[in-house]
């Protein structure tokens, strides 16, 4: 019992009161539950590892989305974590690959480009197929010096480099967006053209 | 009894993830040196402190002490943002790198959070790579002599004023040392010109001069920070597979 709810504390957010209260639900209430989840970590710990191609976690070696023939190949968008991804794929019609860097450049916690798999970037950039590569790393501080250091590799290849943009969010009221936000959401206005055709 | 402070000037100098919505700071304060803080909350969706505790933006700060670490109270925009972006970026953190690497907490530095403001300020409106690199140089310069390090610049080190046509090897350990025409600096020393050293002391350095200002306070960093090599560093120069352009080379 106690080495079971010292397990349940290696979760995010469990301390030993809720590992305690989840403990004896799954042996309480739920054993067949506890079998299932026994089983599926089981699993997954042995058969996940990281796609060969994007470094996001994937049971196969290449994941599903590298191996998807349906997917733009020219399109090469790098995120910071398999989380992005998921984030990406949930509802933004994006159609081309991924790479995902598991990290970002920040020198004081000792990661550098090395730590980023770059060097499996560089390799998919020499194979010719990616024709622009899209920075999505996060708008910290980090995340714009990765975005920046990836961006002069992928220049240095003569391939095209973007950002995605950074603003107000949809729905939202200026009044309420904070002033970093704003100032770079006034940087990066666009004319409001007129109809097309 | 807890010591409270309100609203001092203050800098983020690197946040990490703290338990499971909150974020561990290290900031650079005006009065209080190098603090480590908890914002708790801070990484909670809609947190006002989420985009607001980010480095390079010149806070007010208020906290409570009690002990190694502190909990912050409140933090307030006393600036906008500066903009710094691309290489101008990574100066940045390498200046924050140092701070962290060089500074002992809670040992108050007043002339370097203002010294820290200046060359992130010049950093945000720099052109080019030599006036990035001339910002970096002066405010090494300036966290060595804050540190208790400073460089020996008016005489050499045997206490005989400097000659601006000298040569001489400056030995981290000892100050410049004189050379005589033809003589090669010794191991573990830098070959540099009394004119630099000079200029230096003055708190310039020209265009012509900051490779070489750039190897000695190098060598003079090298000196505190001891066998553990700067992360920072290896954004610079190290970009793999890249010619070598001249826009490219550059460095902290």
């Amino acid at each position: 019992m106690e080495a079971l709810v010292e397990a349940l504390r290696c979760l995010p957010g469990v301390g030993p009161k809720s590992a305690r209260r989840m403990a004896y639900h799954l042996l309480e209430r739920d054993r067949e539950g506890a079998r299932r989840l026994a089983r599926a970590l089981e699993e997954a710990a042995e058969r996940v590892g990281h796609c060969r191609s994007c470094r996001t976690l994937s049971e196969a070696e290449l994941c599903p989305l590298c191996a998807s023939p349906a997917r733009d190949r020219s399109l090469l968008c790098v995120v910071e974590s398999p989380a992005d991804v998921a984030a990406l794929e949930a509802g933004a019609g994006y159609r081309g690959l991924y790479f995902v860097l598991l990290g970002r450049l920040s020198p004081l916690d000792g990661i550098g480009p090395r730590e980023l798999g770059l060097d499996l970037l560089e390799r998919r950039l020499a194979e010719g197929e990616v024709q622009e590569v899209i920075l999505a790393t996060n708008p910290t501080v980090e995340g714009e010096a990765t975005a920046h250091y990836v961006a002069e590799l992928v220049r240095a290849r003569g391939i095209k480099a973007t950002r995605i943009a950074h603003g107000v969010p949809l729905g939202g009221e200026l009044e309420y967006v904070d002033s970093g936000t704003l100032s770079q959401a006034l940087a990066g206005r666009r004319e409001i053209g007129g109809e097309e055709g | 009894m807890a010591e409270r402070v309100r609203l001092e000037e203050g800098w983020v100098l690197h946040r990490r993830p703290y338990r499971e919505t909150s974020l561990l700071l290290e900031v650079l304060t005006a009065g209080h040196g190098r603090l480590a803080l908890v914002a708790r909350g801070a990484r909670r969706p809609r947190s006002a402190w989420q985009g607001l505790l980010q480095p390079f933006r010149l806070l007010l700060l208020s906290w409570s002490l009690r002990g190694e670490l502190g909990t912050l109270t409140g933090a307030e925009p006393a600036a906008p943002p500066l903009p710094l972006a691309g290489r101008a970026l990574w100066c940045g953190l390498y200046l924050n790198e140092l701070l962290v690497r060089l500074l002992h907490r809670h040992d108050p530095h007043p002339g370097l959070h203002r010294t820290y403001g200046e060359a992130l300020r010049g950093l945000a409106v720099a052109g080019g790579e030599r006036v990035r690199e001339r910002v970096l140089r002066l405010f090494e310069l300036q966290l060595l002599r804050e540190l208790g390090y400073g460089l020996l610049l008016d005489r050499d080190a045997g206490g005989a004023p400097l000659v601006p046509e000298g040569r001489y090897a400056y030995d981290p350990a000892r100050g410049p040392l004189p050379l005589a025409p033809g003589e090669p600096a010794p191991r573990g020393s830098v070959p540099v010109s009394g004119a630099l050293l000079l200029e230096l002391q003055r708190g310039r350095v020209g265009d012509a001069a900051l490779p070489a200002a750039k190897a000695l306070l190098r060598a003079a960093l090298g000196r505190c920070l001891g066998e553990r090599p700067l992360r920072s560093r290896e954004l610079f120069g190290a970009l793999p597979m890249v010619a070598p352009g001249p826009a490219l080379r550059e460095g902290a």
